[in-house]
């Protein structure tokens, strides 16, 4: 074991820890978002919302991430004729990607809040949008906290793909560093640890959330 | 006030829940809806603010037909207070905020204004001091008093009660009876349906008697509970006045 690997290139490897976590955080948001849309068209009753909704989550379920990662940055210039740029390609990728996990667990989320909560909404006057807005979301989301929690620290890990297109986060420039000084093991150990330490403490931080959650509001 | 011609409801192909009902409601008048579980009650007060699309006749509530594709619904709704039997407060919002939020948003009321309107009926409805409570809080009486509460937030010219007292305990079914008691003597218009016999007898105007969907008969509280027409309405009376 040579640990002085690690000492040595930590600035270095830490540095792509930064876009790894900004490639997770702007995943997570867009994604979220998009999510969010997806699933409120899914459960409308307009077939011109509801089948596309549907049929987009179900396609992107349907394929692992590596693959839409390929089709964006490698197919995409065929198509277009011009080149896309890594970065651009990652984050279009991961958000369109993810999105279609958002929408499922934010579909659960507002079928779990009893209809009699919607149909007191629109009957005081309250649009579609305002009842989703203030009554239904609201509540929704405060359910969806330990499951999105899940998938963001799912997010976290599969912002290590954006290796395959050349992108310098985290673990690519560990792999740069192994190609140089040649310590996989002490070096993927140390990655592991890396990804290990931030998730179990997105877990526990959602655990804690939780907890207070259900001191504040007993269900 | 409120019009009520040949409507017809179904549920699917095989489940009529409505069967060609027809009711007027006059302004001011309190108009009680009972019968047998099933019979169409709770449906047919969903139709008149257009939270049950019906296939078939209409209504008209001061003369706008709900289900004309050209009426603003949520207009319509905003006329039109609602209480529910399991209350159906929000949750996530304090007391304040469940009876400002309509008016805020609907009625486009600043929130001063808004607030000082809900504080008003909380007094009147007998828990001011409630205001910054969480609906999980409060007793099931006061639930549904702020229930009421935020339906008179929007200053309703019409208030639709959905079992009302049917979740309640029965030390506390008395709180709500009276404030909608009140509401009657003010002269709101009020359609409710309830088990409550005694509350039907002394304040409603009319009683409606359903059975499968159909109106069975109609009378006002003396003759309705004295001389039933319909062997139904004998049977329902029995069962339920013990």
């Amino acid at each position: 074991m040579d640990t002085g690997v690690i000492i040595r290139n930590f600035g270095f490897m830490m540095g792509g820890l930064g876009l790894t976590l900004q490639l997770a955080a702007i995943t997570i948001v867009g994604g979220l978002i998009l999510g969010i849309l997806l699933a409120l068209a899914r459960l409308s009753s307009r077939f011109w919302l509801y089948w596309p909704a549907t049929a987009y989550i179900h396609f992107f379920r349907g394929l692992p991430l590596i693959l839409v990662i390929f089709w964006l940055y490698f197919l995409f210039p065929v198509i277009t004729g011009k080149p896309v740029n890594a970065y651009v390609a990652a984050i279009v990728s991961f958000v369109v990607f993810e999105a279609a996990y958002f929408a499922e667990i934010v579909r659960a989320g507002i079928q779990s809040i009893p209809r009699g909560q919607t149909m007191a909404a629109r009957a005081s006057g309250l649009s579609a949008r305002d009842t989703a807005m203030y009554v239904i979301l609201p509540q929704a989301l405060r359910n969806m906290v330990p499951a999105l929690v899940t998938q963001a620290v799912v997010i976290f890990q599969d912002t290590s793909l954006g290796y395959v297109i050349g992108l310098r986060e985290f673990l690519r420039r560990v792999n740069l560093v192994d190609a140089r000084e040649a310590r996989s093991v002490e070096l993927y150990l140390f990655a592991g640890l890396v990804y290990f330490a931030i998730c179990s403490a997105g877990s526990l931080a959602s655990q804690r959330l939780e907890k207070g959650r259900q001191r504040m509001h007993p269900a | 006030m409120i019009d009520i011609a040949e409507v017809s409801l179904w549920y699917d192909r095989a489940h009529k829940a409505l069967d060609r009902v027809s009711e007027t409601i006059r302004r001011g008048q309190t108009v009680v809806i009972c019968g047998p579980s099933g019979s169409g009650k709770s449906s047919l007060l969903r139709c008149i603010n257009g939270l049950e699309a019906f296939q078939e006749g209409t209504i008209r509530v001061d003369g706008v037909s709900v289900r004309d594709p050209r009426t603003d619904i949520h207009r319509l709704r905003a006329e039109i207070g609602m209480v529910f039997q399991h209350f159906e407060l929000y949750p996530h919002m304090t007391v304040m905020q469940n009876i400002t939020l309509a008016p805020m948003r609907v009625r486009k009321k600043a929130r001063a204004e808004a607030e000082q309107k809900a504080m008003a009926l909380l007094e009147r409805v007998g828990i001011p001091e409630k205001a910054a409570r969480y609906p999980e809080e409060l007793s099931g009486g006061q639930k549904q008093r702020v229930a009421i509460a935020r339906a008179l937030a929007m200053e309703p010219k019409i208030m639709l009660f959905d079992e009302p007292t049917s979740a309640l305990d029965p030390e506390m079914i008395k709180e709500v009876l009276d404030v909608m008691t009140g509401l009657a003597q003010e002269g709101m218009t009020m359609v409710v349906v309830t088990h409550e016999m005694g509350f039907a007898r002394t304040v409603a105007d009319r009683i409606v008697f359903m059975s499968e969907g159909r109106v069975v008969e109609t009378g006002t509280g003396r003759d309705f509970f004295e001389r039933p027409q319909h062997e139904r309405t004998r049977q329902f009376l029995d069962r339920i006045l013990l």
